[in-house]
């Protein structure tokens, strides 16, 4: 049964891309294709729906190996301040005109953003020898405002064009998206993936709590450390291929749970293929929606996000803290 | 970014009287709640009246001198009142209909400008000349602006155009893409011109717009807007590559203008004319 | 008395521990777990059972003293090495995620590349959970989770088992039940128990109790020499006693309410 189900998920996988890739303001024809629909097809939207698909990716892994490291259904590296941080780097890198790593910059600065705001949130949560969820929540809540509150801070006093450009990873922002953002975007994506699912035994064992974890062999601080870098990884190439979208790190891993089970060896790769196809999803319709305008892709999944959090607090399966 | 599109946006909104108050004596000092009309204030040879401006309002340089009240979705009720206006003068979209009550209710004098298109302009500031008691300066400028129009755009230009209209899209920022769509004084500006601006039909005036689109409806002439200080031409590098395929890069129909048309002001003319040469 | 003739599979000598600096919660705590034992920690809440069972597992580290399992340094062994030998299940089972029966039994594998000898479903049909193999944690009633748990156990293949309070919020037919399945799984695997647990009722059960208060043992023995009125009394600081008639025994709140 769990095979049908693997073979549905990646089915609605290859679905959503090929829509996404074949649906918009206008549909291209696979067949009767004119000339500029192939320049649209490949230089506009292949390279968007792609980098959709791996910031998906990255949202959907990156809530599926935080929600167990932290054992917190409600956790996601938007609602503990990890994105803000990584962004807030970033946007230190822009402001500054680093490159001396080339495109791979913003990433690597968002990547030391989103470590150094773990561990922030980390020590933050932590007292008496255990990380205490609501501490978590609040202190990430409190850090992601301190951060956006920075970034809106430098761009009220600066006029620079670095700042302005900046600004986009406020707001979630797939309209620029080039081959170029492609190698780095894979590059994080495929670390941080294969890094979390190698230690998914661990993530299991981790979730039960950090003495079950120690009982079946595991030594919890390093396997929550090594998990983290993976987050950090997949915080920092979200971040930096389009910005801060929300709710598909938090949603994905339950939506998973329920369709093809808990074992982190498997929902991890699912929920990062979920996370891909609805974001590619929730691209499509904000591109499509009112031509020739675009909506930001976040307010989508926040759209079509929110009511099915809503719904998911009324299960007591799910949130049974 | 944003700001800057909203002030772009707030500023090119005009008016409507709502109130014009008979003056004994014409009004000392001026509180200017938007960069446009600051702009025309100083064009009538006000700028010793004006007593406060919004931060937006950076034309011309003895603007930035001015006292500041704040933005002019936001403008602090306190720091208007502190410079103990005369008069107030507010345009119709950019600034809260509830702050003008707020004023009133405090009886302080205001005056809201309503012209919302070019055409309507200079009736727009004949009207505002006479609520300043300054009738003869206000006619000058209007004069001057109806002259520069006419020379820039003659009625028929657009005639003329009229058989073949050149498709234009107006940039006011590539990244995101922004840009000039319906109800903006530049697609007005357009129009009269006799060219067409494909972003007419978005919805809001400074639409997100889509880079297939673009690609689909493959303007004839590119025209990218001054940002705030910044290198346009480096800025816009990386979209214009992307839109390699469209006819106005390819026959090299890219142009970069001015902020003429950002504010439906005095200088909506010299705009006109910026924009006439780039469809030449 | 009956284990000290086997060889110890687990030995604390001097074991000093402190939560905080300035207060040592443990001293100088020693004792043994011969092969085949059934061992039940008697004490009141907060005496110190649930620090000494982490102690024994290696999960709190002893400011001074030495642990040996097996012969060896606790702290020698590697993480996989050492859960093949010993394993600790907490009080609490709080988890919100739903993982089937069989995915938390099949945890139990996890120190080892080559299965041993156990598989997944005899422990399933050992604890009684045979047709709940698919069903959900989060489904199951508190006995079951506590099988659940069990079962992982007995497929991870420690010959020593520490058990956290294993009868907290258990009605007394799963008590009984669980009791019954540790009892019978010693038999036919020469499993050890150490158990923490209040209940003195169920510590008369036990082939040995240690009565633990601040942190120590302030006696230890056969459940019939050991749970006298004075020691319960030092233990709880209640009156209460052991009574006898026939083959029953129990114990008598006598006036205390």
């Amino acid at each position: 049964m769990s095979q049908m189900r693997i073979i549905i998920l990646l089915a609605v996988v290859l679905m959503s891309i090929a829509l996404s890739a074949l649906l918009g303001p206008h549909i291209i024809s696979p067949f009767g294709a004119t000339d500029t629909d192939r320049e649209i097809l490949f230089s506009v939207r292949m390279p968007r729906v792609l980098i959709a698909f791996l910031m998906g990716m990255a949202l959907g892994a990156s809530g599926a190996v935080l929600q167990g490291i932290l054992r917190n259904p409600l956790a996601d590296p938007y609602i503990l301040g990890i994105s803000s941080g990584a962004s807030l780097t970033a946007a230190l890198a822009i402001i500054g005109g680093i490159s001396f790593l080339g495109s791979f910059t913003i990433p690597v600065f968002a990547f030391t953003g989103a470590l150094a705001t773990g561990g922030i949130v980390g020590m933050m949560g932590w007292k008496r020898g255990g990380l205490w969820p609501e501490r978590l929540l609040l202190a990430g809540v409190g850090l992601s405002f301190l951060f956006s509150a920075l970034l809106m801070l430098m761009m009220s006093i600066s006029t620079d064009e670095g700042l302005r450009r900046a600004t986009l990873w406020i707001f979630g922002d797939l309209s620029m998206s080039e081959w170029s953002r492609i190698p780095y975007g894979l590059a994080f994506v495929v670390v941080g993936i294969a890094l979390s699912a190698t230690r998914a035994k661990a993530l299991n064992a981790l979730i039960l709590g950090d003495e079950f974890a120690h009982s079946l062999g595991f030594a919890p601080r390093r396997e929550r450390s090594i998990l983290f870098v993976s987050v950090g990884l997949l915080t920092a190439a979200s971040v930096s291929l389009g910005g801060m979208i929300g709710f598909i790190g938090l949603l994905m891993p339950h939506i998973m749970r329920f369709f093809i089970g808990s074992d982190s060896r498997l929902l991890i790769p699912a929920s990062a293929l979920g996370g891909g196809a609805l974001l590619c999803i929730a691209d499509l319709i904000s591109r499509s929606a009112l031509p020739p305008m675009e909506l930001p892709a976040g307010v989508i999944t926040a759209i079509i996000g929110a009511p099915y959090f809503l719904y998911l607090l009324r299960r007591k399966d799910v949130l049974s803290v | 970014m944003r700001t800057r599109i909203i002030a772009i946006v707030l500023a090119l909104s005009c008016c409507r009287i709502a109130f014009a108050a008979d003056f004994a004596d014409p009004p000392k000092r001026i509180v200017s709640l938007s960069p446009s009309t600051t702009e025309i204030l100083f064009a009538m040879g006000l700028g010793d009246r004006i007593a406060g401006v919004t931060n937006y309002c950076d034309y011309p340089q003895e603007a930035k001198q001015k006292p500041r009240i704040g933005g002019m979705s936001n403008p602090s009720l306190e720091a208007v009142l502190s410079l103990r206006p005369d008069i107030v003068v507010m345009t119709t979209d950019g600034n809260p209909k509830e702050f003008e009550e707020r004023l009133v209710s405090l009886r302080i004098n205001t005056y809201v400008f309503e012209a919302r298109t070019i055409r309507d302009l200079p009736r727009g500031i004949r009207k505002l000349a006479s609520a300043l008691g300054v009738e003869e300066r206000g006619e000058k400028l209007a004069k001057s602006i109806e002259k520069g129009i006419r020379k820039a755009a003659p009625p028929a230009a657009g005639v003329a155009a009229r058989a073949a209209k050149e498709k234009v899209l107006f940039i006011v920022w590539p990244e995101p893409l922004l840009v000039a769509g319906p109800g903006t004084a530049i697609d007005d500006a357009v129009r009269l011109l006799g060219a067409e601006n494909i972003a007419s039909r978005a919805s809001t005036a400074y639409p997100k717009y889509s880079i297939e689109e673009v690609i689909r409806q493959a303007p004839e002439v590119i025209i990218i807007g001054k940002g705030s200080g910044m290198d346009m031409v480096a800025v816009s590098k990386g979209l214009l590559n992307r839109l390699s395929s469209v006819p106005a890069i390819k026959n090299s129909n890219v142009c970069y203008v001015g902020d003429g048309l950002y504010r439906l002001g005095p200088r909506v003319a010299q705009g006109i004319e910026e924009l006439a040469q780039c469809l030449k | 008395m009956s284990s000290a003739s086997k060889p110890a599979i687990l030995d604390l000598e001097d074991v000093c521990f402190s939560y905080e600096k300035s207060r040592q919660f443990i001293h100088d705590l020693a004792f043994s777990v011969g092969e085949g034992s059934f061992i039940g920690l008697l004490g009141a809440n907060g005496s110190g059972k649930s620090t000494i069972l982490k102690l024994a597992s290696g999960i709190l580290k002893p400011s001074s003293g030495k642990i040996a399992l097996w012969g060896k340094n606790l702290f020698d062994l590697n993480g996989r090495d050492r859960a093949k030998l010993i394993s600790y299940l907490p009080q609490t089972l709080d988890i919100s995620v739903p993982f089937t029966v069989q995915e938390l039994v099949g945890m139990g594998l996890y120190p080892y590349d080559i299965p041993p000898a156990m598989s997944v479903a005899d422990a399933l049909d050992i604890a009684g959970l045979t047709d709940k193999a698919g069903a959900r944690l989060t489904d199951l009633s508190g006995g079951e989770r506590r099988r659940t748990f069990i079962a992982m156990t007995l497929v991870q293949g420690a010959g020593l088992l520490l058990l956290d309070e294993p009868l907290a919020n258990l009605d007394i037919r799963y008590q009984i039940e669980l009791i019954r399945l540790l009892k019978k799984l010693r038999e036919a695997k020469a499993l050890s128990v150490v158990m923490a647990l209040h209940d003195i009722n169920v510590a008369l059960q036990f082939d040995k109790v240690m009565l633990i208060r601040d942190g120590n043992i302030i006696g230890s023995g056969r459940p019939d020499e050991v749970l006298s009125r004075d020691m319960l009394l030092r233990t709880f600081d209640v009156n209460v006693e052991i009574k006898r008639s026939g083959d029953s025994v129990y114990v008598s709140f006598e006036n205390n309410f």
